[in-house]
């Protein structure tokens, strides 16, 4: 138990127990053992040439081991581009919802006011409606509105596809901070904007952070939309590129594998900046802010 | 700075947040337009960019629809919701659906709350099992569905391991040749995936927890599970309304996994309610009767989602707005 | 106090609108048939991409477009290759917004449906050398073009199934030639019973899996006005053509691959391991197997004949101009460019068999299994040729899996699908 902070032992005198933490690790280890073996299972495919692809038995460790489908994944045309785009569309879309959605979930968490619950549900609506169904609406108005294959379209459409989670999301969150550090803050002069800005928003980071992350997420594996909306390869995204290594005839399981890793990358590096938010939380949140 | 201090907060937190308190003494002064301008620009942008698609679509279902040309589309009332009552492949995928929601919801849910509870104290080891528990999440709907269509395989990982490793069964497994074990490997991906997902926004609503209130009830000698029932269930109510909301819609919307898993065979025994409409509108081009399957689908996901919050609501006598 | 906050919002609404506005792309306009003064460019989509292998992408993209630009100054190609499992959704998604391209290269199977709906440029009636072009084409190509009497496009490439086995596992049944008639895979049959070797494997009960069956047994799918199919696909000749299959998917001897298990092994990969002796398959697969299994020495033969003889069924892709296109001519341009003998013979180097049997033997010198599908393409014919396609091999999928599975007599599912089919003909 050592390892926990000093603060947290202090706090909570039971959880000093050995055999509790070993528990608790055996527990994680166990859950964290399932979670990785289909994905380790990828990844030593993604070493693997065609040839040993689904062998009986299964080959772990790749033999011979080849970096061949990593090589042909970057090197195939234009792989770095739909790189960038992909990252362009997905930070773009990931500060605009989260920013959006953040003021409407402030909005609902804080405010009453005249048709709070008919647009509350119109939100709630906007979820259960198969995305799939909205594609050729989208792709007419897209044309309407001249967002065609070209990223701001597509930025566009990942921002409104997000709204209504975000916002469902923070809203729990905000309405849980105190009313009496809002009330504070008014008596002391601060305007709703500032309330916002200042105080809910330092102060509901984890959700935030959660928020930011399933965004950037869904914005980065975004794949119908793309394949309706953009035909010049120059804006194509990463999604594209991988679904075109899937052949009529034949996949090249080690390719999309190895592209699909490749892929992954930048969604854990948005999940590992963020994800430090849900241990310091309120505590270390409110002192900055 | 000082009105974020723990003690501030911890007498703030005893009280249950009453979200619209602050403003309401003010309504009745004057009308303002302060809540409607913190919403316009979404509304806006989720309106045009979602809602109006969506109205687009429910006239799609009124009409036997001419993808190609819209203006020889025929008026058609509820015809398509007639055929669709009718159609007993529509019931077939819909209880396909209905089966995945209820069999993915709840396990999602314990066990990514069991683990948010595991790895919510600070350790140096934590960030790497949150990450590996994130895992599933971050990789594409694509790749893990190929992967468990791989897994599970004739020749696959899974029957390697249970007949020819550990002798559990006495010959493989065609798991994606029957409606039954077809949709176990489906909803068994459903879950794999969806952990990580509960388990981030319960680890990020158990940072709301106030430790004042589990002290106190340590105080009182509550042991763990009592101190789990009496706090930390009741605090993080607004995340499991959030997270039961969302996997319900989620589970009854399922379709990626479905396609590249099964496509719905064989011979349609696998189908949900999206494959099948994907069949009617991009195979068959018929988008009115797809329109109806989506209009039907979503009345009933929105139904389902309005009753929850509502008895989760009044359950705990909470408000969610 | 007020007022900043309000400035806020508006900065944030301002930003919202900006955003919006930024994403506007210029739409590219033009006419003609493209000329150095005012040049035009064609665009022109398919799905040339080979689950990730380019060779197809390359030639045409490097050399084959490159060629024509030079030859026809002020005209610009410009192709996008989309995965083949989302064309048919993308191209959909684009008629209804009248955003196709000029050119599409089209399954043949699609050509009716898109033609039926108004989409496309009936080039019988556009080119006027329309039937010079199409008199160089298998005639089992061009007719998957025809629809109420115009043709809608021309063949770009093509294939059709033949028979493939496995040397091991015909060594297995004690025999070294191929069969070559259905008496031959009876007796194959009876000798891999109990071997764990399948007799024959396929992934499905569509039109394109079951007709050459039908064909080569001596049935038929439909009258030869493809308006009826109730007195000829539920025919006794079907019937007992059927049976045979359903007879050896009993005895074990067809893998449950072709009743919709996703889960089973796949036909390239269970032929180079002996799991099964023979299959019906494509030109492509050649090109598979010379990455996974460069040992593997498949043998190439004609389909088994029935009493019908040996006859195959039409695959391949056509190239067909968009009724929306605004620059016809140059496109019409680019379709005589695909008809000409260097087109066809660079890309029939990269594995898209040419659709000019006059090429044939020069295709032969690129690899000699390319003479089994020529021979084989002489007598090979079309599916029906109908707007409802895709349904008709949904109809099929579904009565006959059932007989497969022993839950109904062939008879019964072949009578259901001919009356199935019946309405979906008569619907068109």
């Amino acid at each position: 138990m050592t390892a926990l902070a000093p603060r947290a032992s202090r706090r909570r005198r039971s959880a000093g127990w050995p055999a509790a933490t070993t528990l608790r690790y055996a527990a994680l280890i166990v859950g964290a053992i399932v979670m990785v073996t289909p994905f380790l299972y990828m990844l030593s495919t993604s070493f693997q040439s065609q040839a040993y692809v689904l062998t009986i038995p299964p080959q772990f460790i790749p033999n011979p081991a080849t970096t061949g489908n990593y090589t042909a994944a970057i090197g195939t045309e234009n792989f770095l581009l739909y790189f960038v785009n992909s990252l362009i569309v997905a930070v773009i879309s990931t500060a605009g919802s989260v920013l959006l959605s953040s003021m409407m979930a402030y909005s609902f968490a804080r405010f009453a006011f005249r048709g709070k619950e008919a647009i509350f549900r119109l939100l709630l609506a906007g979820l259960t409606i198969p995305a799939v169904m909205l594609l050729i609406p989208q792709f007419i108005l897209a044309r309407n509105l001249h967002l065609l294959d070209s990223l701001g379209g597509l930025i566009f459409f990942y921002i409104a596809g997000s709204l209504s989670l975000n916002t469902f999301l923070m809203r729990g969150f905000f309405a849980s901070i105190p009313g009496e550090l809002d009330q504070a803050m008014q008596v002391d002069g601060a305007n709703s904007w500032t309330r916002y800005w200042r105080l809910a928003i330092p102060l509901a980071k984890p959700a935030i952070a959660v928020a930011t992350i399933f965004t950037f997420l869904n914005s980065w594996d975004e794949y119908p939309i793309a394949l309706t909306m953009i035909n010049n390869s120059d804006n194509a995204t990463l999604p594209l590129a991988i679904a075109n290594f899937q052949g009529q005839h034949a996949t090249q399981w080690g390719l999309v594998f190895a592209a699909s890793l490749i892929a992954v990358i930048p969604v854990l590096i948005v999940f590992l900046v963020f994800q430090r938010y849900f241990v310091q939380g309120l505590t270390s949140g409110a002192v900055k802010g | 700075m000082a009105l974020t201090s723990t003690a501030g907060r911890a007498t703030e937190t005893s009280s249950v947040a009453r979200p619209g308190r602050v403003s309401s003494p003010r309504r009745r002064r004057r009308f303002t337009l302060t809540p409607y301008l913190f919403l316009l620009p979404g509304v806006v942008i989720f309106v045009v960019a979602i809602i109006w698609p969506a109205v687009s679509a429910f006239q799609m279902s009124l009409y036997h629809w001419n993808v190609f040309n819209a203006q020889l589309s025929q008026w058609s009332g509820i015809d398509n919701y007639l055929t669709a009552f009718k159609d007993p492949h529509f019931w077939q995928s819909l209880a396909n659906s209905a089966i995945y929601m209820v069999a993915t919801v709840i396990p999602q849910m314990v066990i990514g709350l069991f683990i948010a509870l595991l790895l919510k104290k600070k350790s140096p080891v934590q960030p790497l099992f949150r990450v590996l528990f994130y895992l599933p999440v971050v990789t594409s709907w694509v790749v893990v569905s190929l992967l468990f269509k791989f897994l599970f395989d004739d020749s696959g990982l899974i029957n390697f391991t249970l007949h020819d490793f550990l002798h559990l069964m006495n010959s493989d497994v065609s798991w994606l040749a029957d409606r039954w074990s077809a949709l176990v490997v489906i909803c068994l991906l459903g879950i794999w995936k969806g952990i990580g997902w509960s388990m981030m926004i319960y680890l990020a609503a158990l940072q709301g927890v106030p430790e004042s209130l589990e002290e106190a009830a340590e105080m009182d000698g509550a042991n763990r599970w009592q101190r789990f029932r009496a706090v930390t269930i009741p605090a993080i109510n607004p995340a499991t309304v959030f997270i039961s909301v969302m996997l319900v819609i989620g589970g009854l919307n399922v379709f990626t996994s479905v396609q590249l898993i099964t496509g719905g065979g064989p011979v349609g025994q696998t189908d949900v309610v999206l494959t099948y409409m994907y069949t009617q509108a991009f195979n068959f081009s018929d988008f009115g009767y797809a329109s109806t399957l989506a209009v039907i689908l979503a009345v009933f996901v929105f139904i389902l989602a309005m009753l929850q919050l509502r008895i989760l609501r009044t359950r705990d006598g909470e408000e969610l707005a | 106090m007020k007022r900043s906050s309000k400035l806020g919002l508006a900065v944030v609404t301002a930003a919202t609108i900006s955003l919006v506005a930024a994403g506007c792309a210029a739409s590219t306009t033009g006419s003609g048939t493209g000329t150095k003064a005012s040049p035009v460019t064609v665009t022109f989509w398919g799905s040339y991409g080979n689950g990730g292998n380019s060779t197809q992408q390359d030639a045409l993209n490097k050399t084959l477009i490159p060629a024509f630009e030079k030859a026809n100054p002020g005209i610009t190609i410009k192709y996008t290759d989309i995965a083949y499992d989302s064309l048919l959704q993308k191209l959909t998604t684009s008629a209804a917004g009248g955003q196709l391209p000029d050119l599409v290269r089209a399954d043949l199977g699609w050509v009716p449906q898109f033609a039926a709906n108004g989409v496309l440029v009936p080039l019988s009636g556009s080119m006027s050398d329309y039937k010079t072009l199409a008199a160089k084409d298998y005639a089992g190509n061009v007719s998957t073009n025809l629809y109420k009497g115009k043709y809608y496009g021309l063949p770009l490439d093509t294939n059709t199934r033949v028979l493939i086995t496995d040397q091991a596992a015909l060594a297995k049944a004690g025999v070294t030639a191929p069969p070559a008639t259905f008496a031959d895979l009876q007796t194959m049959a009876t000798k891999l019973k109990g071997t764990g070797v399948s007799l024959f494997a396929d992934s499905g009960l569509g039109a394109w899996n079951v007709s050459p069956w039908i064909w080569s047994g001596g049935g038929d799918l439909t009258n030869p006005d493809e308006t009826k199919a109730t007195g000829f696909l539920n025919s006794a000749t079907n019937v007992q053509t059927i049976q045979m299959l359903v007879d050896w998917y009993k005895a074990g001897l067809i893998p449950n691959l072709i009743t919709g298990n996703k889960g089973a092994t796949g036909t390239s990969d269970g032929l180079p391991k002996t799991k099964y002796a023979t299959i019906f398959d494509g030109p492509w697969m050649s090109g598979i197997w010379t990455g996974q299994y460069p040992k593997f020495q498949p043998t190439y033969s004609p389909i088994p004949a029935g009493s019908g003889g040996s006859i195959s069924v039409v695959g391949g892709e056509d190239i067909v101009l968009t009724a929306s296109s605004t620059h016809q001519a140059a496109a019409e341009k680019f379709i005589r460019f695909t008809q000409t003998s260097a087109f066809q013979i660079a890309m029939a180097k990269t594995g898209q068999m040419t659709v000019e049997p006059s090429l044939a033997d020069q295709q032969a010198q690129l690899a000699p299994y390319y003479k089994v599908y020529s021979d084989q393409l002489k007598t090979a014919k079309s599916r029906i040729a109908s707007p409802n396609q895709s349904k008709i091999d949904a109809v099929l999928t579904t009565t006959l899996t059932p007989a497969f599975l022993g839950k109904t007599t062939v008879q019964a599912a072949l009578d259901s699908a001919a009356s199935q089919i019946d309405a979906l003909l008569a619907g068109n």
